[in-house]
């Protein structure tokens, strides 16, 4: 083929055309995402080349978590790698030039034409989907899509057809076709959610390893008031990370999906609350200045579980809850007044419930600094929020007690500003953690039955300062315990046991195994449910909706549900507003004729099997 | 438009109560306070109708210890509240409500306020009169239990909620004092912009020891737990001894039935 000076001035008008509105959308987003608060992070960089490795090259994720279509999405994405080299050299034929050369391109053939026939299953699969199945955490019918299917479909044909010997005026207008839908689809990209294409590896790249992962609110109580404002106007503005996010997203509808607020009835749309909503206002305003237009009312159903930022196939911190909340606590002072009630409960008494007397606390052996463990009880237990939960720690200290190790509870133990922090009153938050981070000054080790009060005396309060101490849940102590053989268990539970995994271990402390290693110590009827390990679903109590008041949103009935469905006869978990939530929920759950499922907690199985060493 | 709000610093009301030992007053120790629940909705009120106007004082007057009373007066003013008028009252605590309401009066008359709200009651004595008495003290218009407010000119329409579901629509030329009922607005969260501007804001404190008062009208004389027992009595016998058993229990012992 050979192509006339006339043809090759058309082709680079085109071309430029094309090349210059691509680098002009992407440039007007690169512009807005770097005016975004803080740095993107760079951290344990082989880690990060790793997880880029197996989640974009592999697109394990992606397949992982919806199979079917996320194997077909792999073989369009490969597809596309392979035919990076042949796009390219498409482009220099149009000049009379070859990036390749005849045998180089002939063996190359042999792998692009394999993929050319794949990505045509898989975009026909995809488009089938979309606007045949249908799926409703899609959305709309989306017009670009389907033209994207019909741009992909035909770039393969094309390509197909330049394999065989056409006749060379045909061959020609080929030529022209594949380029002309290249160039269309370089326009269309930056334009909708195919952008992903684009900064998608580059979100993955820089997602946190830390879950959540929101700004620290430092409050200065000496501050001027220029200061304050200034602090103040930024809890509107995203981080780099967070903008950058809003562009990648692709809008599968994943983390809707799983969202349990929305699973229960609720209005929260994370999909469109946390991320979609904000995409116009930052492209209208160029700037990240947004965080005020989220829907308030969706951002204090968020239960926190972190369920769609986990799920996020490209990367998104997806969960927001922390950014509308504390803009409402601090700024706008307009907080639910049970939430209010919270809040000034921990000012005046340092604990939720405003209680001055723990039954509990007063039987348990004081902490002095010759004890291996300090038992940190944490308000749900320390006050009785549920009072069955005793008998929880009270299986917990004889699993030490027969494992000789020691321990002691704190008497001035303050809430450790789970419910502040996650429903947004930074400032109380950061009173109580000054106040505890005094109080366990020189600790060496720290244990607790509640994950919420572990993830913030570690994780929480390390985003504002070192600690001297290391923090571990329950569950991982009585599986080392096992392992260790410090203690005996005898698989004699008979009965049929599942675990309901709490987000706060599993998803932010990633922890499976431990409780996992202990049921499987005591029970031979053990057995998974459907959504576990980080897959879990919540029970309705996490962000500090154990002090909501009963709304139309059915989030713990849901998780409860699941229970009853599994057939189990007794569900253990590893947190205490699990262990209360879901009393709560099988007790309306359950038949009249059938016996109200037990919950338990991990160390009420692990004591009820102790065998005597 | 000048408004004082009444709030009064009350024990949080599912705390666990003990007679002090006096007999007069209760354990203090252990013991959370707060805002009076029902004085929040009426500095709401307050703070609505002064943010609609785009004008206007809007001035705390609280009576309690300098100990733990200053913390509902910075709640107060970290809401939005101008200044605050403190008056200090260090215990035996005022328990008379005409006696108060005069206290009130000796404080503010030299304020001239258009307004006074106050909450329906407080939920420790719940008396729910010194707001009126303080509005007939300084010759206001007066109304209670008001569920909703509306600024005219020089006067005020409230909405009085009257028994069983009737209400009643009053119109009162100011200056007046109303009392709000609970559950007419949602009352805010001191914004952190609020709480540290609260810090520069002015709280006069008056000294209740100070004031020219006369003895009150009525005192507390002994506050005591209830005593409480239980019974239990198997009533046997033919049903016509069970009954005529029964009856004489009610009648005599129980006193429910006219003997």
């Amino acid at each position: 083929m050979y192509f006339s000076l006339f043809e090759q001035v058309i082709l680079l008008v085109f071309v430029i055309f094309s090349v210059s509105s691509f680098t002009y959308e992407i440039w007007k987003r690169i512009s807005i995402i770097i005016k975004g608060t803080g740095t993107l992070p760079i951290d344990r960089i082989g880690e990060r080349c790793l997880r880029f490795f197996r989640e974009v090259l592999l697109q394990e994720k992606v397949i992982r978590e919806r199979f079917l279509p996320g194997l077909m999405h792999a073989l369009v994405f490969w597809g596309f790698m392979a035919f990076g080299v042949i796009t390219l050299d498409h482009f220099v034929r149009g000049f009379n030039g070859r990036l390749l050369g005849e045998t180089a391109y002939s063996i190359y053939s042999w792998v692009a034409a394999p993929f050319a026939v794949l990505v045509i299953i898989g975009i026909l699969y995809l488009a089938y989907r979309r606007f045949y199945l249908k799926p409703k955490e899609l959305g709309k019918i989306s017009i670009t899509s389907g033209l994207v299917a019909i741009f992909i479909t035909l770039l393969m044909a094309t390509y197909m057809l330049t394999e065989l010997d056409l006749p060379e005026n045909i061959e020609k207008l080929n030529w022209w076709g594949h380029s002309f839908l290249i160039l269309a689809f370089l326009f269309l990209i930056p334009r909708s959610k195919h952008l992903h294409l684009v900064l998608a590896p580059v979100n993955i790249f820089f997602r946190s390893f830390t879950v959540p992962d929101h700004d620290t609110v430092e409050i200065d109580m000496e501050a001027s008031e220029e200061e304050l404002d200034s602090m103040l106007s930024g809890l509107t503005k995203m981080s780099k990370k967070q903008a950058l996010d809003i562009f990648s997203c692709v809008e599968c509808g994943r983390c809707t999906e799983v969202c349990p607020a929305n699973r229960g009835g609720g209005l929260l749309d994370p999909k469109h609350h946390f991320i979609l909503d904000l995409k116009d206002p930052m492209l209208h305003s160029s700037g990240v200045d947004v965080l005020g237009q989220i829907n308030v009312e969706a951002g204090w159903e968020c239960t926190t579980c972190q369920a769609c930022t986990d799920i996020c196939p490209v990367g998104n911190h997806v969960e927001k809850s922390d950014e509308i909340r504390r803009h409402q606590v601090l700024v706008e002072g307009q907080v639910p007044q049970e939430y209010q009630k919270v809040f000034r409960n921990l000012q005046e008494s340092g604990n939720t419930e405003g209680a001055f007397q723990s039954p509990l606390a007063d039987t348990l052996p004081d902490y002095k600094p010759d004890k291996d463990y300090l038992l940190w009880l944490g308000c749900f237990a320390r006050y009785g929020l549920d009072p069955d939960f005793e008998n929880s720690v009270r299986s917990f200290t004889k699993i030490l007690d027969e494992a000789g190790v020691t321990y002691g509870v704190l008497t001035e133990e303050m809430c450790s500003g789970d419910p502040a922090n996650r429903l947004g009153d930074k400032l109380t938050y950061q009173m109580l953690m000054e106040q505890n981070k005094e109080q366990l000054e020189g600790v060496k080790k720290v244990t607790s039955l509640c994950p919420h009060c572990v993830v913030n005396l570690d994780q929480e309060y390390k985003k504002y300062g070192e600690v001297s101490y290391k923090v571990e849940h329950h569950t991982q102590v009585i599986s080392k315990l096992i392992d260790s053989k410090k203690i005996s268990v005898s698989r004699s539970s008979s009965e049929k046991l599942t675990y309901h995994d709490p987000c706060n271990l599993s998803r932010t402390l990633d922890e499976i195994d431990a409780p996992r290693n202990a049921l499987n110590a005591s029970s031979s009827k053990y057995f998974e449910m459907e959504e576990h390990g980080n897959k879990t679903l919540c029970c309705g109590a996490g962000g500090g909706l154990w002090w909501k008041k009963e709304t139309k949103g059915r989030t713990h009935l849901v998780r409860a549900q699941q229970v009853v469905e599994s057939g189990a006869e007794t569900v253990a978990t590893g947190c205490n507003f699990c262990f209360g939530m879901m009393k709560q929920g099988l007790g309306p759950l359950t038949p009249d004729d059938q016996k109200e499922i037990q919950v338990k907690d991990i160390a009420d199985i692990v004591a009820e099997n102790l065998v005597a060493n | 438009m000048k408004i004082a709000v009444l709030i009064k610093q009350v024990p949080v009301s599912d705390s666990t109560f003990r007679p002090a030992e006096n007999e007069l007053w209760i354990e203090e120790g252990q013991i959370q306070y707060e805002m009076n629940e029902n004085d929040s909705f009426a500095l709401e009120e307050a703070l609505l109708i002064k943010e609609k106007r785009g004008e206007g004082e809007v001035v705390v007057v609280c009576m309690g210890p300098s100990g733990r009373a200053p913390r509902v007066i910075r709640e107060a003013l970290a809401k939005g509240a101008d200044r605050a008028v403190h008056i200090v009252e260090e215990g035996p605590f005022e328990t008379d409500p005409h006696q108060i309401a005069h206290i009130l009066f000796e404080s503010i008359q030299s304020e001239s306020f258009d307004l006074i709200f106050s909450g329906l009651q407080s939920v420790d004595l719940g008396m729910g009169q010194t707001g009126v008495l303080l509005g007939a003290m300084l010759g206001m218009s007066t109304a209670t239990l008001a569920m909703s407010t509306e600024i005219q000119e020089d006067k005020i329409r409230v909405k009085r909620e009257l028994e069983s579901g009737w209400f009643q629509w009053l119109t009162l030329p100011l200056p007046a004092s109303v009392s709000i009922q609970s559950g007419i607005n949602t009352p805010r969260y001191p914004s952190l912009k609020g709480i540290m501007g609260a810090k520069k804001k002015e709280i006069k404190t008056i000294n209740k020891t100070d004031l020219n008062l006369s003895e009150g009208l009525q005192k507390v004389t002994r506050i005591y737990n209830l005593e409480t027992d239980k019974q239990t009595e198997y009533i046997e016998g033919d049903p016509d001894v069970q009954v005529a058993r029964l009856m004489d229990i009610l009648k005599s012992e129980v006193k429910v039935l006219g003997a």
